[in-house]
C-alpha cells in the first residue's frame, strides 16, 4: 500500500505492514494433500472439523450456562465431558503431530477458527 | 498457436468525450505492457486489453499492473471494478455481455456515480483492552466485604467455571466492538456513508470496513476518524482510500 493512500494512521506504517502481512498469511492455513502425506493430510482436515465442532458445543454449553437453565449436577457432566473432549482432542493432536496452528482455519466473516 | 482474448479491467459510462478516455488510455498499459482501448454498448464501455490466457498468472506484479489502469481510470471516472482474470474470448462476446447486462451495469454505476471507496481498519492490543474491560466489569459487580468464602468446587465445576469466565470475557468484548460500530455508523451516516463492517478479523484488527462516500466528503471523513480516534485512545484507527468502489459492486455478470 502506497503511503499516500493512507489518508490517518496513529502508528508507524511497519505496523501496518506488519498487521496487513497477518491477512495474507493464508498458506499455513492450506490442506496440502500429496500422495506423500495423504494420511496426515486427511487427519489435519478431519481434525479441524472435529475441532470446529467442539468449540461451537463449547460455545453453546457456556450461553446455557450463563443462561442459568442448568442445574448444577448438569454442569458437572457438562465439565466434565468438555474437559473428556479436549483432553482426547490434545491426544490425537499429539498422535498426529499437528499443533493448535495447524487446524486453525479462516471462517471468513466469522475470523480464525482459533 | 495461442489464441489472444480479451481481459477486463473496468466498465464506465461514457456520457461525452471519448477523446478524453482514448487520452488517459493512451498514457497507461495494461498486464504485460499490453495497450488498452474501449469496447462500447451506447454509453456503457469496457476497457479491455488484449491477452493470452494461458500467460495471465496471478502474481502480484499483474495484480499491481490490474488495479493501476482501475486506479487511474477511477481518477476521472466512475466505474466498475471487475474482478481480476475477467477474460471473454472476442469483442463481439463483450458486446452481447455489455448489452444482455446493461440494466445491472447502469444500476450499479448509478450507485457508485461520484464516489470513492473507504477503508477503515481498527486495531488494538486484544489482551490489554480484555484486561479493561475485566476492570470495568469487576468494578461494577465488586463483592461486598466480609463475604463467605466460595464453598470447595469439583475439578469439573472449575474447568467450566474458567470456560464460562473465558466466555463472558469473548462477549464483552463483542459488545465493544459493536459498540464502537454503532458509534462510528451513527456520526459516517451524517456524511451519507454506506458502510459494510468485518469484526475480529484477527487478534488485532477488531474492525475492518470498508465506506463508500461522496468525492468531495473526503476530508469531512478524515476528521471525523480523528474525531473517533480522541473518543477512542485505547484503539488505533487507519483509513485508507480514495479507492475504486471494490466493495460496493453487487452484479454478477451473466
Amino acid at each position: 500500500m502506497s503511503e499516500n493512500k493512507i489518508l490517518f494512521n496513529t502508528g508507524s506504517l511497519d505496523e501496518l505492514t506488519q498487521e496487513i502481512g497477518k491477512l495474507n498469511n493464508v498458506d499455513e492455513s492450506k490442506l496440502k494433500l500429496t500422495p506423500d502425506n495423504a494420511d496426515s493430510g486427511l487427519a489435519k482436515l478431519v481434525l479441524t472439523l472435529v475441532e470446529l465442532i467442539r468449540k461451537l458445543v463449547e460455545k453453546q454449553a457456556m450461553r446455557r450456562v450463563d443462561g442459568g437453565s442448568l442445574t448444577d449436577a448438569e454442569i458437572e457432566r457438562l465439565g466434565e465431558t468438555l474437559m473428556n473432549l479436549e483432553l482426547k482432542m490434545e491426544e490425537l493432536k499429539k498422535h498426529f503431530n499437528l499443533t493448535d496452528r495447524d487446524l486453525n482455519i479462516n471462517l471468513g466473516p466469522l475470523g480464525d477458527l482459533m | 498457436m495461442k489464441e489472444m482474448e480479451l481481459m477486463i479491467y473496468a466498465i464506465l459510462s461514457l456520457e461525452s468525450d471519448s477523446g478524453k478516455l482514448d487520452s488517459i488510455l493512451t498514457g497507461i498499459k495494461g498486464i504485460s505492457g499490453a495497450d488498452l482501448y474501449s469496447v462500447s454498448f451506447n454509453a456503457t464501455t469496457a476497457i479491455v486489453s488484449d491477452i493470452n490466457r494461458t500467460d495471465l498468472i496471478a502474481n502480484s506484479s499483474n495484480a499491481i499492473a490490474y488495479a493501476g489502469v482501475i486506479e487511474t481510470l477511477a481518477q476521472q471516472y466512475s466505474l466498475l471494478p471487475m474482478r481480476f482474470g475477467s477474460i471473454m474470448e472476442s469483442t463481439g462476446a463483450i458486446l452481447r455481455m455489455l448489452e444482455r447486462n446493461h440494466p445491472e451495469i447502469e444500476k450499479n454505476l448509478l450507485k457508485v456515480k461520484n464516489k470513492v471507496e473507504f477503508g477503515l481498519k481498527v486495531f488494538c492490543d486484544s489482551e490489554k483492552l480484555k484486561g479493561e474491560l475485566i476492570r470495568i466489569s469487576e468494578a461494577k459487580t465488586a463483592r461486598p466485604p466480609h463475604q463467605t468464602p466460595e464453598p470447595q468446587i469439583s475439578v469439573f465445576r472449575e474447568y467450566v467455571n474458567k470456560k464460562l469466565e473465558a466466555h463472558k470475557l469473548e462477549e464483552m468484548l463483542l459488545a465493544h466492538v459493536d459498540s464502537v460500530i454503532a458509534g462510528i455508523t451513527n456520526h459516517l451516516d451524517q456524511l451519507n456513508a454506506v458502510c459494510k463492517f468485518r469484526k475480529m478479523v484477527t487478534e488485532t484488527m477488531i474492525i475492518d470496513a470498508v465506506i463508500l462516500l461522496e468525492n468531495s466528503l473526503k476530508d469531512p471523513l478524515i476528521h471525523q476518524i480523528e474525531e473517533f480516534q480522541i473518543q477512542f485512545p485505547g484503539l488505533n484507527f487507519v483509513l485508507t482510500g480514495p479507492w475504486p468502489p471494490y466493495n460496493f459492486v453487487e452484479t454478477t455478470i451473466k
